[in-house]
């Protein structure tokens, strides 16, 4: 059955029709435009489908589109503000933290969370809180350099 | 040659894009009137099919397309796998038998993904199972044959041996007498797993047929030419009326090479006259993508007493499933070392699981880890330093330097001084790779405002697309940032290889650089004509072609492309071929740190060290990521990675739950250090680097883990219940 609802992204509202079955990853990708989260595993274990959710990561690809109503959901195209890089986005790209980019999204938003409560963590607090964001390019090391140097630019 | 730009660790020229989603992936993209796809997979390992019953499925509301083989009847219905070093074809779609749990039955385009995965269920098909052989020794003794034109081979003790896809037996020098003349012999058996390359954005391709048979196909490929090669031969269309349109991947590691969902895509957009996207899921990856076999080696070496190595032979069995190969990179027992007699008898196995493919470096971790392990276990038994053992054993040459690079791991973490506390151990191995050469080419062209593109057929997935600009701002002697490296479709541009082999940056760099100097000297004879110098007098630095030492008289090279229009010679344009110059060989080390939880079993990384030889560093930074990347693929292999199969063929673990991948918790800080031994062919003399990196590492951990608890673990991955159990057995 199908129901018309509006999801707040990035500060905008998206009004779309969605069923009971439908992901938040599919609304968000499919009818609102916005495919910067990815779909790698189907099952919540990769990270690729990260959003934040009023500042939380979640597994877009296993929460239901209409459990996001009245939230907040922030997505890797919401995350330059009038044109500037957030510091994340820039030390990424100067410190090599990404290479095909497909986990690169989520990652950035799980990051994002964590300097959002954490403004300076440890390399291994950094690793703790990204261990939900697979990444099979990097070996995960420029990843770590690059959040740390962005948490010391803030 | 001092340089500029080459050299620089600069960021990846795609990096905005990705760091701000802008970047395009196939899964990303939306074609008007695109249906999707969802196949029908044999439940079952080994089953004869006995009907399929597709009626259902066709009254779908939604439905466009249902495809069984029996449809395809009359058109070209097999699928070509040249390109994985198996000229075994196979049909689209099993018809009598399937062979593998997975194998694809159907294929259903509709409307949404979810109607056609509901398609899926309603076709009916009556199967009988039959016993499956999912155990390569089981295969290699059955009666029962995966194929039935395989006739059985003689095994190395005389005995037939069933099941054998392909073997490679290779003699050099006589091994009886090398173990005659040795002080010390030692034989052990190792065993590797299968294991899937787990990119993160599974296969997904999108094509479309126009009204005329033109097919236009947009992929996550790692080589469009081979793409459009695989469309060719499977579905008998000219390559002239393929177009192949490579969007960003996200990763690849050897599998996405060649059409591994392609022909699928095709296939339904000729039968529904619409675009038809086929997206794999991760269950669909493990079940039907291209993992790498795994294998059982067998070595025997005999040493002198001074740790010399005499002679080895080495007997392995790949289990590649119903197609693949693996057992050619059992030669790489030789290593680097300088062993006077080798004799090899390796085979490639078939099993009821799905066929297998090529996972950076191919057989090279598998092979290494086998080798390397038994060496450093013989270093031990002769009271040898691992790493000493290695250099006195260590061949060198031309364009090589295997002992800077082994020395220089060595150095980072000084080896002669490491320190264990108590269940820590240190382990030190190194894998070896020859960077491959394909042919390509490659056009660059000056723009009216002084800027200058690169066109060519590449696919970057290691950050190649930055060291082609790289190189062509250091030619062309324009600013990085004016640069733009072009990515064409099959269509559009000249050949260009597939990125894999660690193939690219050593070809397609040439074939840029060659392209950029034929640039670089029109632009020096039309602006030694403006500044009525001799191009010999000229340089060009930051964009603007100047006299050397006269620093006022100069013309941009937008000045420059204005005249070039006005003289007989056109626009600047200059283009640049490569083909059939071999790199030189290089190895990468890799020193691993552990610590060992005697209770849990856990392995616990504390430090991993590796070192390779880059001929020269196009972008540091860059190969930094790709030895990282690889290390922690070889890491993976040795601790976590296995698929797992049922007694009956099922896969245990398809999908990201079960089938362990390192985070970012499990993985120490990774450190690199780069050797520069320039190869005379390379572009400023760079080498492929993409692939040595995974080759050390299961090794690396395995001879850790020995040194921290004195176990030697032969089964690989090395998880905490092999290893309490092996401690259990040591009486711990």
């Amino acid at each position: 059955m199908k129901t018309a609802i509006t999801l707040t992204i990035n500060g905008e509202p998206y009004d779309i029709i969605v069923e009971g079955r439908t992901r938040l990853l599919d609304a968000i990708r499919e009818q609102c435009n916005l495919t910067g989260a990815k779909e790698g595993c189907s099952t919540g274990d990769c990270g690729a489908c990260t959003v934040l959710l009023d500042g939380q990561p979640v597994a877009s690809c296993m929460t239901f589109a209409q459990a996001a109503q009245g939230r907040h959901i922030t997505t890797i195209e919401g995350l330059a503000q009038n044109g500037t890089l957030h510091p994340l986005q820039q030390a990424f790209m100067e410190f090599g933290g990404l290479q095909c980019g497909i986990c690169t999204p989520g990652m950035i938003l799980s990051a994002k969370a964590l300097l959002d409560q954490n403004p300076r963590p440890t390399r291994h607090e950094v690793r703790f809180h990204l261990a939900g964001n697979l990444c099979r390019c990097t070996g995960y090391q420029k990843i770590v350099d690059a959040v740390v140097a962005a948490s010391e630019r803030r | 040659m001092a340089t500029t730009v080459v050299g620089q660790s600069v960021a990846r020229v795609d990096a905005l894009d990705k760091v701000t989603g802008r970047a395009q992936y196939t899964g990303d993209m939306k074609v008007p009137g695109m249906l999707h796809a969802a196949f029908l997979r044999s439940p079952h390992a080994h089953a004869r099919i006995k009907s399929i019953d597709t009626s259902q499925a066709e009254a779908l509301p939604g439905v466009k397309a249902v495809l069984i083989q029996a449809k395809l009847a009359g058109k070209v219905a097999k699928v070509v796998d040249a390109a994985h070093g198996t000229s075994m074809d196979f049909q689209a779609f099993a018809d009598k038998k399937v062979i593998y749990q997975g194998e694809k039955v159907g294929a259903v385009a509709a409307i949404t993904r979810a109607i056609a995965e509901e398609a899926v269920r309603l076709i009916v098909v009556e199967y009988e199972v039959l016993p499956a052989l999912i155990d390569a020794r089981a295969a290699l003794q059955s009666d029962t044959l995966i194929h039935a034109n395989l006739t059985p081979v003689d095994g190395p003790d005389g005995r037939p041996l069933h099941n054998v896809l392909n073997a490679t037996h290779r003699v050099d020098g006589d091994v009886e007498a090398g173990f005659a003349q040795s002080d010390h012999i030692f034989e052990d058996t190792y065993s590797v797993p299968r294991v899937h390359q787990s990119y993160i954005e599974p296969h997904v391709a999108i094509a479309e047929v126009s009204p005329g048979g033109k097919v236009t196909c947009w992929t996550s490929t790692q080589g469009i030419f081979s793409v459009r090669s695989n469309l060719t031969n499977t579905l008998d269309i000219p390559a002239h009326q393929i177009n192949v349109i490579g969007m960003t991947i996200g990763g690849g590691f050897g599998a996405k090479w060649g059409g591994v969902v392609e022909p699928y895509a095709v296939l339904l957009a000729q039968a529904t006259g619409r675009p038809v996207k086929v997206a794999y899921n991760r269950e669909d990856e493990m079940l039907d993508g291209r993992p790498a076999p795994g294998a059982v080696l067998t070595i025997k070496t005999g040493v002198r007493r001074d740790g010399k190595i005499l002679a080895r032979r080495a007997i392995a069995y790949w289990d590649v499933g119903v197609r693949g190969a693996g057992s050619g990179a059992t030669v790489r027992v030789r290593g680097v070392y300088n062993i006077p007699n080798i004799e090899v008898h390796a085979y490639d196995v078939a099993t009821n699981k799905p066929p297998t493919g090529a996972y950076r470096a191919p057989g090279a971790p598998q092979a290494s880890f086998a080798s390397e392990a038994q060496l450093n276990k013989i270093a031990g038994a002769l009271g040898i330093d691992p790493i000493e053992f290695r250099l006195m054993n260590m061949r060198e040459g031309p364009e090589v330097d295997f002992k800077a690079t082994l020395r220089a791991a060595s150095a980072k973490v000084d080896w002669p001084n490491r320190t264990k506390g108590p269940d820590e151990g240190w382990g030190i191995a190194i894998g070896e790779w020859t960077n491959g050469n394909a042919p390509g080419s490659a056009v660059c062209a000056l723009q009216d405002d002084g800027s200058v593109k690169v066109h060519s057929g590449l696919m970057d997935i290691t950050g190649t697309d930055t060291a082609m600009a790289q190189i062509a701002a250091e030619v062309t002697g324009q600013t990085l940032d004016k640069v733009t490296i072009v990515r064409g479709d099959t269509d559009s541009v000249p050949v260009a290889p597939g990125s894999g082999g660690s193939i690219v940056t050593f070809s397609m760099g040439n074939a840029v650089k060659r392209a950029a100097e034929n640039v670089r000297q029109r632009i020096l004879a039309v602006a030694s004509d403006m500044l009525e110098v001799r191009p010999d007098d000229l340089e060009i630095i930051n964009g603007q072609v100047s006299v050397k030492g006269a620093a006022g008289r100069a013309v941009t090279l937008a000045e420059v492309a204005t005249q070039a229009a006005k003289t007989t010679g056109g626009p600047i344009t200059g283009n640049g071929s490569f083909a059939q110059q071999p790199s030189a060989t290089s190895i990468a080390a890799q020193i691993v740190q552990v610590k060992v939880d005697r209770v849990t079993g856990k392995i616990w990384l504390r430090r991993s060290v590796q070192s390779l030889d880059c001929g020269k560093a196009i972008n540091p930074m860059a190969i930094e990521g790709q030895m990282e990347g690889g290390a922690t693929q070889g890491l993976s292999w040795g601790l976590w990675e296995e698929m797992a199969y049922a007694g009956d063929g099922r896969n245990l673990n398809p999908g990201f739950l079960d089938y362990h991948l390192p985070t970012a918790l499990d993985m120490p800080d990774l450190e690199s250090v780069l050797i520069e031994v320039p190869t005379g062919n390379g572009p400023f003399g760079a080498k492929g680097v993409g692939e040595p990196p995974i080759a050390p590492g299961i090794a690396a951990v395995q001879a850790a883990i020995a040194d921290a608890v004195g176990i030697q673990l032969h089964e690989a991955p090395f998880t905490p219940e092999r290893l309490r159990a092996a401690l259990r057995a040591a009486g711990s």
